[in-house]
């Protein structure tokens, strides 16, 4: 019974803001998967931020916080929600960007139900196998840390210590606290919690890529975007052992997908509003995830700070209202409860680092060693398989592609940029810390390549062709 | 378009779509592979190991607070501190003597642990012991 009330209320929140943020009634099946595969990563989200906050403010009844957060949201959903006006908009967009043969299409849709069910058979026993996730980071950090919040009472800060090694206090708290969460409604921990919630942010990512390219591009492209995503074995790996950068990945994600949607919906002379503001949490949330949320945040604010049209300065207004709750969640979290991470501890060590030209040429080498060998792919490496790809499919002469086309490779550039300059700094052994994160801090920005890689394809004639579906 | 050029982009696009296919299902196959028998699923049960062995411990230590850990060096060590940390949250386990109790995991490998200045309290088993410190801060 606990169970259930955990499950319904965490992803009934996380509907209700979906659509309480996207006012059109969902009519395609790609449009209610999309929205389906928000709202368990947004509702998860919440679900943290309210365990949080009632650790933090030391509120007793979880469950009858969560019964008013949940009103609430349903008040505000059918009072404040303005009724959908927009015409059939998805109708307008679904589209076909690689038109294929219908035998072909039957093929890759095998191919992509097949993959699928690997992924998932893959991921349940390698969850079943590794209860307690694969790897150190999951019961040394992010299960640690949900045990101090479920068995600290008060106390919960003790578990932020510098006196516990390597287990980066300054780690922000979405999953761990998520994770207390459960454990809480359920009365008791179990391994089950962070196994499932692993699981279920990998597949809401290969459904949220999918979904979103069905929309923008049309079902070829979806289906060849999720395959590429649930056969990269990396993915699912990392997906199921319990470490938080596949739930980052999904909020990448999630930010970008909704703004080439709410473009998508501009270009047709539509207007959602609320989709900007869905990024914004999206963005709040990969930032209380992990640090490396906050870069991202900054290179999506940059690259749309760059666009000098009305609509751009409302677009980023509308980001950083959205994101400004977060920010502040998070910038308290640092102030009162974390130490200064590790990296930006000795500053005056970091000065002869940015100027020996070695570290860069080390990096740069390791850049270019796990791009090839990214993803532990096998024969072709996925990276080398879309460039590819790209080269057979593409032809040259092409239509431009679109300024947020472009912002959205922006923001994943700043951001390599920025995991570049974290590594030059870095008070870790180089070699060391290259070894053991730089695969992860890739794996993070891959759902995104994939899905921005698909929608570089333009439409074949120029023109859009009705879709298959 | 001219026809001669649709016909030769419409082969490129099949034949990049079946490569890209089927570069895609040998890496889901290999995966497969990977993953190994369901029958055969060898679950890791270090976890679980570890809390029934720092159970007995648990009970004696206050709930909250700082104790002092020594266990053995090297990559196995670090481990064994971690899932100690673990098993015994919400305390704090610090690798150090410094502190009027400390937790010590003997494994059965040499060397054992550097337990000088200490003085045993009670032995659980399994080799996780509790000593004491009575020069700590």
């Amino acid at each position: 019974m606990a169970l259930a009330w955990a499950v319904i209320s965490c992803l009934a929140s996380g509907y209700l803001i979906v659509a309480f943020g996207w006012s059109r009634e969902p009519k395609l099946p790609d449009e209610k998967l999309l929205r389906a595969s928000l709202s368990i990563g947004l509702g998860i989200g919440v679900f943290s931020v309210i365990y949080f906050l009632v650790n933090e403010y030391r509120l007793s009844h979880v469950l009858a916080i969560d019964l008013v957060v949940l009103v609430l949201l349903v008040a505000a959903f059918f009072t404040l929600r303005r009724p959908g006006s927009t015409p059939a908009a998805f109708e307008i967009l679904a589209s076909e960007s690689i038109a294929l043969p219908p035998w072909l299409h039957r093929v890759l849709s095998g191919s992509f139900l097949f993959a699928l069910i690997v992924a998932l058979y893959s991921a349940i026993l390698r969850s079943i196998a590794h209860p307690d996730g694969e790897g150190w980071d999951a019961f040394a950090i992010w299960n640690l840390h949900a045990r101090y919040l479920f068995r600290g009472g008060e106390h919960w800060r003790d578990g932020f210590s510098p006196l516990i090694p390597w287990s980066h206090p300054d780690y922000p708290l979405l999953l761990p606290s998520a994770v207390a969460h459960f454990w809480s409604l359920l009365g008791r921990e179990t391994t089950a919690v962070p196994g499932v919630i692993g699981l279920a942010f990998t597949f809401s990512t290969i459904g949220l890529l999918f979904s979103s390219l069905a929309i923008l591009r049309g079902r070829n492209s979806a289906m060849l975007g999720g395959l590429a995503l649930a056969s990269t074995p990396f993915f699912v790996e990392q997906g199921s052992a319990q470490y938080a950068d596949v739930p980052l990945s999904f909020f990448f994600l999630a930010v970008i997908v909704l703004l080439h949607l709410n473009d998508a919906y501009l270009a047709e002379n539509l207007r959602v509003p609320g989709l900007v503001g869905l990024a914004g949490m999206a963005a709040g949330f990969a930032i209380w995830t992990k640090n490396e949320g906050m870069l991202f945040l900054c290179a999506c604010v940059i690259t749309q700070m760059t666009g000098r049209s009305r609509q751009s300065t409302r677009r980023v207004a509308t980001l950083l209202a959205a994101v400004a709750p977060f920010l502040f969640l998070v910038v308290w979290f640092k102030h009162s409860v974390a130490f200064p991470n590790e990296i930006f501890f000795n500053r005056p060590a970091m000065l002869p680092k940015i100027l020996d030209p070695s570290r860069y040429w080390v990096i740069v080498k390791w850049f270019g060693k796990d791009f090839l060998r990214f993803g532990e792919w096998w024969p072709v490496p996925g990276t080398v398989l879309l460039v590819l790809f790209y080269s057979l499919i593409v032809d040259k002469h092409r239509p431009q592609r679109g300024p947020t086309l472009r912002a959205s490779v922006w923001t994943l550039g700043l951001t390599l940029a920025g995991y570049f300059a974290i590594y030059v700094i870095t008070t870790y052994d180089l070699y060391w810390h290259l070894r053991f994160s730089l695969n992860r801090l890739f794996l993070q920005l891959w759902p995104c390549v994939i899905f921005l890689f698909f929608l570089a394809i333009p439409f074949e004639s120029g023109k859009k062709v009705p879709n298959q579906a | 378009m001219s026809e001669p050029h649709s016909n030769r982009q419409r082969a490129r696009t099949t034949t990049g779509v079946l490569l890209f296919t089927v570069c895609c299902l040998l890496s889901s196959l290999r995966m497969v592979y990977k993953t190994g028998n369901p029958l055969h699923i060898q679950v890791d049960d270090a976890g679980e190991l570890s809390e029934k062995r720092f159970a007995g411990l648990r009970t004696e230590l206050p709930n909250r607070g700082v104790v002092g850990y020594v266990g053995e060096s090297g990559n196995a060590g670090t481990e064994d501190y971690y899932r100690a940390q673990y098993a015994l949250a919400p305390l704090v386990v610090d690798r150090s003597k410094d502190h009027p109790l400390v937790v010590v995991s003997v494994s059965t490998l040499p060397p054992k642990p550097d337990t000088t200045g200490l003085e045993p309290v009670k032995n659980f088993g399994n080799g996780v012991l509790l000593f004491s410190n009575k020069g700590a801060k």
